[in-house]
């Protein structure tokens, strides 16, 4: 039983990244009906602004000292002799990152959500009112700008950034079973969970909220009840951008930087579909499900069955509803 | 004229001159070519971004010993993106582009697999690479490819080879779910039980974005003395070790060629911490930094400081780059060896020559002369890191499988 716990959070902490992910492409498709195939190379971006500014500003001759690693004298006492993975001596790493880290986020978040914007702004709503199809080409034509951008400004070299939480190692417990965490990825998980349920109360009980939700419904109906259909689109992708930054400065910490953080959009368009293209709980529910999924074939079945099982158990959820768990059915009207 | 001994000699010398020189000029043309496929964009675009610049300097160093019998060569680089069928597509563009075309770099065990069947008669070139995959060495099936050092399962003996010699009993094996992290592992198996190592752990992972917590947990719980990771170049390797010894395991870790790369273990060292310390792996070639016992490093490191300047390769040559250049300075050495015999440059002439390499002084690429085998040189020895000095330095002798 220990041991169907430890895998089950260990599928969990995976579960919650992939939500963070997922959260981007369902709100662009809530608001514009487009499915972002570029979310992952935006997810990217997000990763690379995010090394840019924990780890190439810092490093720059213009920088203070400070920014590259904060040491007061009291943190070096307190430093010495302490272990590199001992609980205090991680804490403390941590700690002399933390300018850097904060410096990062902020950049990431700011760059991004500018990046979002101009996508929309100059891609997107110059297609608004024809066929969605050409919106979702232009998404796919995006990957290609992404990639190549990406690779132009910040070369294919591969490089590392410091962990958003402290990686303390913490050990308990359950069942008669010691449990071995990560105390990055518990804290990326609580990270990843806290964003999602913001965007959810957010798109529920705020007007910018309620305004996706009615254009989500019928975009003719809520540019005529007032609602500045533009505005939704402009909003709902600088919430893929912003909730994409995070979850790349996040998976750059778990996985290093480098051009196939791309890749990872692809694999959650899969959860997605799972989940129900407009639905943030179905969608919430189908990540941590293929997570746990492959946390456990993985366990039992090894690495060849990981990258199988949890999807073939989406081809089967469409197969019984094919708009997926949550997913609004929809009614053509001819 | 008088016809004399001395005259008669002049006239023949003349008459052979002029006859003589169109068959040579229509046998030898202006330049040879060397095509590559190399990944640019894609997820080892950081190797290959890396390796394109060694290619240009081996062009300019061959050209500066004469090319191949006097003719100079020229590289092309062409961009795969690591898919085997663009690979494929930039050599059949390269065979009807350039007539000559007399070698051939290919970027993957994918591509070298795929592009296997085509290298016969005509569309034959001779054809090195960056895998050391177990079946391109195997000069019966396919004599135009080979390696530039040991395959992976040879890589993958001499790490278990001194483990049992460190009197290590049990080993795991993490490999990628790829061609190229599955290719030693059922021979690892069969030569770990051999020696009577127990193989405790077989953990195939994603080749990026690995679920780390999951597989450290597996490899706790199977208490392997040591790991041999293989099938990764840039990511998982480094997570797979951090997190081990965040959970507190004493394994020791060991990797094959393409996780051996200073350049990652310092980024890791520089972001994370010092926890690579004591990881260890095979290399087939000497590192660039030990450049004492090797002229051809120390040429290369005089030529990368002048053209690369403020670059990562001012002062440094990747591991990556160095296996492109024993392996195009493999395929030059047969090249010549066919110009230097007088016959005409063909991809059988080039293979003949090129099995026929023995007691070959590379520069000090290796620890010796080496000797092709079976269409690879089964050499090489097992370094260690050390997160201090950020060097990796020799914990074994040159080893021969």
């Amino acid at each position: 039983m220990g041991q169907i716990a430890q895998y089950a959070i260990n599928g969990l902490m995976s579960g919650a990244i992939y939500a963070l992910i997922a959260v981007g492409i369902v709100s662009v498709y809530k608001a514009t009906k487009v499915v972002n195939f570029a979310h992952g190379y935006l997810i990217m971006f997000g990763a690379y602004f995010y090394y840019t500014f924990a780890v190439i500003f810092p490093g720059m001759d213009w920088a203070p000292a400070w920014l590259a690693s904060w040491q007061p004298g009291w943190m070096t006492e307190m430093r010495e002799g302490l272990t590199m993975f001992s609980p205090m001596g991680a804490v403390l790493d941590w700690a002399a990152n933390l300018p850097r880290i904060v410096f990062g986020l902020a950049g990431a978040l700011v760059c991004n959500a500018i990046l979002g914007r101009i996508i929309e702004r100059v891609l997107m709503r110059p297609l608004m009112g024809q066929s969605v199809f050409a919106m979702i080409m232009v998404t796919v034509g995006l990957i290609s700008i992404l990639s190549g951008g990406a690779q132009l400004i910040w070369t294919a070299d591969a490089d590392f950034v410091p962990t958003i939480a402290p990686n303390t190692p913490l050990r308990f417990e359950m069942f008669g079973t010691m449990i071995f965490l990560f105390g990055a990825d518990l804290v990326n998980m609580v990270i990843a969970l806290l964003m999602f349920g913001g965007i959810v109360l957010w798109v529920r009980y705020t007007k910018g909220g309620i305004a996706i939700r009615a254009t989500a419904e019928d975009q003719s109906t809520a540019y005529s009840m007032g609602i500045s259909v533009p505005k939704v689109f402009s909003r709902a992708w600088v919430l893929a951008s912003t909730t994409g930054a995070i979850a790349g400065a996040i998976l750059a910490t778990r996985n290093g930087i480098s051009p196939s953080l791309g890749l990872f959009g692809f694999s959650v368009l899969a959860i997605v579909l799972m989940g129900g293209l407009d639905s943030y709980v179905g969608v919430f529910i189908a990540a941590m499900s293929v997570g746990v999924l492959e946390a456990m074939t993985q366990w039992k079945m090894g690495g060849d069955w990981a990258e199988i099982v949890p999807y073939v158990t989406v081809l089967v959820v469409l197969i019984w509803r094919p708009h997926g768990l949550f997913g609004q059915k929809e009614v053509e009207r001819i | 004229m008088k016809l004399n001994r001395r005259s008669f000699l002049a006239s023949s010398a003349a008459a052979t001159a002029v006859m003589g020189t169109p068959m040579i000029l229509r046998a030898q043309p202006s330049e040879y070519v060397v095509a590559s496929s190399l990944p640019l964009t894609g997820p080892f675009a950081t190797a290959g971004q890396l390796v394109s610049p060694a290619l240009k300097m081996f062009e300019a160093l061959v050209n500066e010993d004469g090319g191949i019998g006097g003719v100079p060569i020229r590289t092309t680089i062409e961009d795969s993106g690591y898919v085997p069928a663009k690979a494929l597509a930039n050599y059949q563009r390269a065979l009807a582009t350039e007539p000559n075309m007399v070698m051939y770099y290919g970027d993957s065990t994918g591509f070298m697999k795929l592009v296997a069947p085509e290298l016969k008669g005509e569309n034959a070139t001779l054809m090195g690479s960056t895998s050391f995959a177990s079946d391109l060495a195997n000069p019966a099936e396919n004599p135009y490819q080979y390696l530039p050092g040991p395959s992976y399962e040879d890589q993958v003996d001499i790490l278990l080879q001194n483990i049992k010699d460190a009197g290590g009993t049990t080993v795991a094996f993490i490999f990628s779910n790829t061609e190229f992290g599955r290719d030693p592992i059922e021979h690892g198996r069969k030569r770990a039980e051999e020696l009577g190592i127990k193989v405790v752990l077989e953990e195939s992972t994603k080749p990026q974005g690995a679920d780390i917590p999951t597989h450290v947990t597996k490899l706790a719980q199977s208490g392997a003395e040591h790991c041999i990771l293989q099938g990764y170049v840039t990511g998982v390797w480094p997570q797979l070790i951090g997190g081990a010894r965040q959970f507190g395991l004493p394994t020791q870790f060991h990797g094959t060629f393409w996780g051996m790369e200073k350049l990652i273990a310092d980024r890791v060292t520089a972001e994370a911490g010092p926890f690579l310390s004591g990881y260890s792996g095979v290399m087939p070639y000497r590192y660039s930094y030990d450049s004492a016992d090797a002229p051809a490093y120390q040429r290369y490191a005089a030529f990368q400081k002048k053209a690369f300047a403020g670059t990562p390769l001012e002062n440094y040559m990747p591991t990556w780059g160095l296996q492109s250049l024993a392996s195009l300075n493999l395929g030059i050495e047969a090249l010549r060896r066919v110009a230097n015999k007088g016959e005409e440059i063909t991809a059988d002439r080039a293979a003949e020559e090129l099995a026929g390499i023995s007691d070959f002084d590379m520069g000090g690429f290796f620890g010796g002369p080496v000797t092709m085998k079976d269409n690879k040189i089964g050499t090489g020895r097992v370094y260690t890191y050390d997160a201090e000095t950020t060097l990796f330095t020799p914990s074994s002798d040159w080893l021969t499988v």
